[in-house]
């Protein structure tokens, strides 16, 4: 008896999921046959880099057309690391795989400034190159988690102290609305950066596309942080 | 209008100067959030006294290529419940709170955020962006107590509603990729010549979504076990504004995007109405059977979406009102419960219904908040409760509804039967037993709550000015669309 309950209870389960499954074949098939509409994407592709002032058509998106999801992405990046900083327990333990030859330890040495100058990269000439805040903040994030992989959390930690992750990820999103409110200032809307009388610069160059470069450093710094916040905190686990 | 912009960034800044503050100034806690809190109680009341007619803002002054925010009758109500709760939860746990007050305060701000963002947000994708901020801070305050019960209940939460989430991203995606943009105007317009079959499929995603999230009756499983060892604070933004949050958004998607021809059309109006039904009849007999007072106040939550879907859905202008004056109510009603019992627990350190033996005699007007409360929430004149579900019985009956209307008077029968029984336990006499003294702080905000279910009882048309610009605005929805392209 328990065992043809057991079976009907897997068949319940593969029968809902191949429900859903034909279910969003069919759905998709259906719409696959309508042509979609672009209009926003034309006009973004069009007119998106006198707009702006970016060449990185993401990023004009990301961070000037819809740049208020962008500070609520950057919302949720945040509490996550909060509510994993919060709940996982203080107590540090031995991470296994930390018995690393001595030239792996060397390595890393010359592999950290490689690190920090191509996140700094992809940051800075986000605007311009494939890349952006977000793309860069992992980069960067990656050297204390390397740290951490291959030395031990308590070095990483000693390097770049939890509080000062902390800081810099409030004062991030902090900088994010500050930026903001500039367009208030200057008499045009929230997160206006164009159409304030900020000068969008000449397309192409490092000191261009307005509030767009400045958001770039803000998110990458914030982005960063908190990933490293969020490795470091999910490693200590029991 | 200006001020649509800091209803939701005020809070944001709050919750990251919280941040700091933890790591530098611990003691500008209180400073902070205090002033904060009567700052932004402030901007709510102005934003709320300029919403009719609605008020359009644009951020980054993009216009229809970027995201707009939109204070409308209904997204104010929403405000409305904000101002009522929120300065009267925020005393209440300054006090309540012993440990990690920064952590609650920050998880408190950013999820008024969130959900500030949803009522005021015209945009598809950003309504889900600001639906994700508000449930991770949500997720957060519910494992707050790090008890294990409550961290599997929130495991649990956080398994259904990223389901829900998925189906809502899957849903926004797809109407992205027919109409071609996210701003909710010009996807009702861009909605016009699609094919039926296509619309009502992406409806079903829409809808199994947000069911998940609002926690109608299959799809409810979560909610008591969240509600269960969370801090009693956070379960009245819970009950107040988070699943009230996802009808918002159901509704705004539906009744906007879809319009309301279409769900006459396809049928939607009279699922969601049986549906509905089923719900409170349903979770009514669950509460039935709860010993634990919070586990009671979470069915009883759910049985009272139930009323709410029964009169958003009927698909009249007298039930919107009656839905939308629900909402409110049981807002108001449940947060004062939540607040009682709350005390009960501070006192007392149990939520047992056993346990709450002559609480009556040693807090005798706290009891009476709750007595108050319990019979509005069953629906006895002349409380808020009874004006609210008579309103939506009214417009069942209107509709043709008549079985779903003699339901309702049903469901009022059943929730009496459990509301009576902790109200004869909380003035049931016991033998002496030790109890740790209330402060005023935890005190006044109750009263503050519970005597407003007086006050919109014998004055209705004090929220009704309010809520009764809201069908205009729901129910034809040319009026919204017209304003947001900005005609």
């Amino acid at each position: 008896m328990i065992r043809i309950n057991e079976m009907f209870k897997k068949l319940y389960k593969i029968s809902l999921v191949v429900l859903l499954a034909i279910f969003l074949l069919y759905v998709f098939n259906e719409i696959h046959d309508l042509a979609s509409k672009s209009y926003l994407s034309e006009h973004y592709i069009s007119k998106g880099v006198q707009e702006t002032g970016a060449i990185n058509l993401v990023t004009s998106v990301l961070y000037d057309y819809r740049s208020f999801d962008t500070l609520g992405e950057a919302t949720v990046i945040l509490t996550a690391s909060a509510i994993l900083a919060f709940l996982v327990p203080l107590r540090k333990v031995a991470m296994h795989g930390t018995k690393f030859l001595i030239i792996v330890h060397q390595t890393m040495i010359f592999i950290v400034p490689y690190l920090a100058v191509l996140g700094s990269y992809l940051i800075l000439f986000g605007h311009l190159n494939p890349g952006g805040g977000f793309v860069g903040g992992v980069v960067l994030a990656l050297i204390p988690i390397v740290m951490t992989i291959t030395y031990c959390i308590e070095f990483s930690e000693y390097k770049f102290k939890p509080n000062i992750k902390t800081l810099l990820e409030d004062l991030g999103s902090i900088c994010f609305i500050i930026l903001g409110l500039f367009g208030i200032v200057t008499g045009s809307n929230f997160l206006a950066s164009g159409q304030s009388n900020l000068g969008l610069g000449n397309p192409g160059e490092l000191i261009s596309g307005g509030l767009i470069l400045c958001l770039n450093i803000i998110i990458g710094i914030k982005v960063g942080a908190g990933m490293a916040k969020i490795f470091n905190s999910l490693i200590k686990g029991e | 209008m200006e001020l649509a912009v800091w209803v939701i960034i005020l809070p944001l800044l709050t919750g990251f100067l919280l941040g700091i503050s933890k790591l530098y100034f611990n003691k500008i806690l209180f400073p902070l959030v205090m002033s904060s809190a009567i700052i932004y109680l402030y901007l709510l009341i102005l934003v709320i006294q300029n919403s009719n007619p609605p008020k359009l803002y644009s951020i980054g002054n993009w216009g229809l290529l970027g995201i707009n925010l939109m204070v409308d009758p209904f997204s104010s109500m929403f405000l409305l419940i904000i101002a009522i709760l929120f300065i009267s939860v925020i005393v209440f746990s300054m006090k309540y709170i012993k440990m990690n007050k920064h952590k609650y305060f920050i998880f408190t701000y950013l999820m008024i955020a969130g959900i500030a963002g949803m009522v005021l947000t015209a945009d598809l994708f950003n309504l889900y962006v600001f639906l994700e901020v508000s449930s991770m801070s949500s997720y957060a305050l519910s494992a707050f107590k790090k008890t294990d019960k409550g961290i599997e209940g929130t495991f649990k939460y956080l398994i259904m509603s990223t389901f829900g989430s998925f189906f809502i991203l899957l849903a926004t995606i797809l109407t992205y990729y027919l109409t071609g943009t996210l701003n909710i105007a010009e996807v009702s317009l861009g909605f016009q010549d699609i094919p039926f079959m296509i619309k009502s499929m992406l409806m079903c995603l829409f809808v199994f979504g947000y069911v998940i999230k609002i926690g109608l009756v299959p799809m409810h499983a979560w909610l008591p076990d969240a509600y269960e060892d969370s801090p009693i604070p956070y379960n009245v933004f819970s009950s107040g504004l988070v699943m009230k949050s996802a009808i918002y958004a159901l509704i705004r998607v539906l009744y906007i995007i879809f319009g309301i021809e279409f769900l006459s059309e396809s049928g939607i109006l009279n699922i969601f109405v049986y549906w509905g039904v089923i719900t409170f009849i349903i979770s009514h007999f669950l509460a039935f059977q709860q010993s634990n007072l919070i586990r009671l106040l979470a069915y009883s939550s759910i049985a009272q979406i139930g009323y709410i879907i029964v009169g958003l859905f009927v698909g009249s202008e007298k039930g919107l009102i009656g839905g939308s004056f629900h909402i409110l109510n049981h807002a108001i009603m449940k947060g004062a419960l939540f607040l009682v019992v709350g005390i009960f627990y501070y006192s007392l350190k149990s939520v047992k219904i056993e346990d709450i033996k002559e609480m009556g005699y040693k807090y005798p007007i706290i009891s009476f908040i709750f007595v108050i409360n319990a019979l509005a929430i069953v629906g006895l004149p002349p409380f808020n409760g009874f004006m609210s579900k008579w309103l939506i019985v009214e417009a069942a009956l209107e509709s043709g509804f008549v079985y779903p209307a003699f339901f309702i008077l049903v469901g009022t029968f059943l929730s009496l039967t459990y509301y009576l029984k902790v109200i004869i336990k909380l003035y049931t006499k016991t033998e002496e037993k030790i109890i740790t003294k209330v402060p005023l702080a935890l005190k006044i905000p109750t009263i503050f709550v519970g005597s407003l279910c007086i006050v919109f009882g014998i004055v209705p048309s004090l929220p009704l000015s309010l809520i009764n610009n809201i069908p205009k605005f729901l129910l034809d929805n040319s009026e919204y669309v017209r304003i947001l392209l900005g005609g």
